[in-house]
């Protein structure tokens, strides 16, 4: 069930940010021609049809799950899907080279899809991706599984994708990745888009505020935090307890307002606030880290 | 295509037989099963009725059984949503993964058909029909495994939701006693496995109630109507969840 309204323009990345169940893996594999919209119609480069081939051939879809073809090897896998999508031999061979040296795949090329680790399948599944240089990239937790380095590639490879003049949209909590890379973020919660924006403005609304994180031995009443005006967003996440603070409040504030609890705080930090704290004072719903 | 490691599939035929010609025990299993449950049945005197009757089972077994592991594995690691994402109209799809999955079915039934040659060289009258109707049960087989691979994501339920509409249909086909009312005759004349027994029994020296014409007939028309069947149930498979 969603409300969602969505333009790409050439060149744009878009970050699709939300909890669990948000909706945004659905909205992708619906953008990905995947699945059907329940109502409404999505239009890719003025068409309709979903199946229309000459609309796929000009997607790059990286779902969450990488799937291959285990008894084949990467780089089989990576020739079959750039044969699909109409790359002939001539052309694929030195594409595929350049993108498996770019993954580091390219000494495990002929390896069995099905012995790569879960970082190693992941990058094939962005080599296939990439191969046929498509105009509309969709990326579902495209960091998920890889080691910095990698991610590091990957935002370098998107933000080239970019310039190139493909629209990049990808689903992500990666609050780093989405404000490095991202234009615009799209926050849905519970199937619809509750805030729109480019991330400057968006993190605009929260300058001068402090995201304190603490942890904590016990539990602590979240009711007697919510209700202090200097407290923007409070949630907990395991034993962690996140607190946005408003501008200009002295985060010790909120050591007082634990008023002799505060012996069960073990660590204690205070940071600059980011997207994933915009999407907490917006839903009172945290990001779920590490996604 | 030089050697197995460094075949490289381009097209959705080339990648299963890539994959067929890389698993290599899987692939030893495969031709050898139907010869070693063949062998006893066509050269160890059997009766030919019962001979034609298993052979006739295990051709469209073969079909059904690979076809419906094969997708339903494909739906559980995610395989099937690639094929979902590529450019090719399901349709299409389903038919050429069928085609190629019936193909190398029937290639795995070949020493079996060699082995019925060679004990009744007289059945060769009867060939153009086996071989039809051979293609017809494999191509229906197939059909049938990937329309029951949408029922559950588990290889082996899916298996079992194949025999549920087979066993009766191999009754219907007068696999198990030939048929001499007039209304069963009729019904199993619109199952494709009847004419493929029929055609057995022929090829193995026996004598069947039809024509050798009549039954290559059978086979062409459940073959065709095997393809637009594939045509029709693509968009189902494929994108069954």
């Amino acid at each position: 069930m969603f409300e969602v309204s969505l333009d790409l323009q050439a060149g744009e990345v878009i970050g699709l940010m939300g909890p669990n169940g948000s909706g945004k893996s659905t909205l992708l594999r619906v953008l990905a021609t995947v699945d059907a919209p329940q109502a409404g119609t999505v239009s890719w480069f003025g068409r309709n049809d979903r199946r229309d081939p000459s609309v796929r051939r000009r997607l790059g879809i990286v779902l969450d799950q990488p799937a291959h073809f285990e008894q084949m090897t990467g780089y089989q896998n990576a020739w079959f899907f750039a044969g699909q999508l109409g790359l002939s031999g001539e052309v694929a061979a030195p594409r595929l080279e350049e993108l498996f040296r770019w993954a580091g795949l390219w000494d495990a090329r002929d390896q069995r899809a099905g012995a790569y680790s879960l970082g190693m399948k992941r990058k094939l599944s962005l080599v296939e991706a990439l191969v046929h240089r498509p105009e509309i990239l969709l990326l579902d937790e495209p960091t998920l599984a890889l080691d910095y380095r990698a991610e590091l590639d990957l935002i370098e490879r998107i933000q080239l994708v970019s310039l190139t003049g493909a629209a990049v949209i990808l689903a992500t909590n990666d609050v780093h990745l989405a404000e490095r890379i991202c234009d615009r973020v799209l926050f849905l919660h519970q199937g619809r888009i509750i805030r729109e924006g480019h991330v400057p403005t968006l993190l605009s609304e929260l300058a001068g505020s402090k995201e304190v994180e603490l942890q904590m031995h016990s539990p602590v009443p979240l009711e007697n935090l919510r209700a202090l005006p200097s407290v923007e967003a409070a949630n907990v996440e395991g034993d962690t307890l996140h607190v946005v603070l408003a501008r200009g409040t002295n985060p010790a504030e909120v050591l007082a307002v634990l008023n002799g609890t505060a012996d069960l705080v073990s660590t204690m930090r205070v940071r600059r606030p980011n997207l994933g704290d915009l999407f907490l004072k917006l839903t009172g719903v945290a990001l779920p880290a590490g996604e | 295509m030089s050697s197995p490691s460094r075949m490289l599939p381009a097209t959705i035929w080339q990648r299963e037989l890539v994959e067929f010609l890389q698993r290599r025990r899987a692939l030893v299993i495969k031709l050898s099963f139907p010869l070693l449950i063949g062998m006893p049945l066509i050269l160890g005197g059997a009766p030919l009725f019962s001979a034609a009757t298993a052979l006739t089972m295990l051709f469209a077994v073969i079909g059904a059984v690979g076809s419906a592991a094969v997708l339903s594995r494909e739906r559980s690691t995610g395989l099937a949503l690639r094929y979902r994402t590529l450019p090719v109209r399901p349709g299409r799809l389903l038919f050429e993964r069928l085609a190629t999955n019936a193909a190398i079915d029937f290639l795995q039934i070949v020493p079996a058909l060699i082995l019925i040659g060679i004990r009744s060289p007289a059945g060769f009258a009867w060939w153009p029909a086996l071989i039809l109707t051979v293609a017809a049960v494999l191509a229906i087989g197939n059909l049938l495994g990937a329309v029951a691979s949408i029922l559950s994501d588990s290889p082996g339920e899916v298996m079992l939701f194949v025999f549920v509409p087979l066993l009766p249909a191999f009754f219907l086909s007068g696999l198990f006693t030939p048929f001499s009312d007039p209304v069963l005759l009729t019904v199993s004349r619109l199952l494709p496995f009847s004419y493929l027994h029929q055609s057995l029994l022929g090829a193995l020296g026996g004598h069947p109630n039809l024509f050798p014409w009549e039954t290559a007939l059978g086979g062409a028309g459940f073959l065709v109507g095997a393809g637009g069947l594939i045509g029709l149930f693509g968009r189902r498979v494929v994108e069954a969840d």
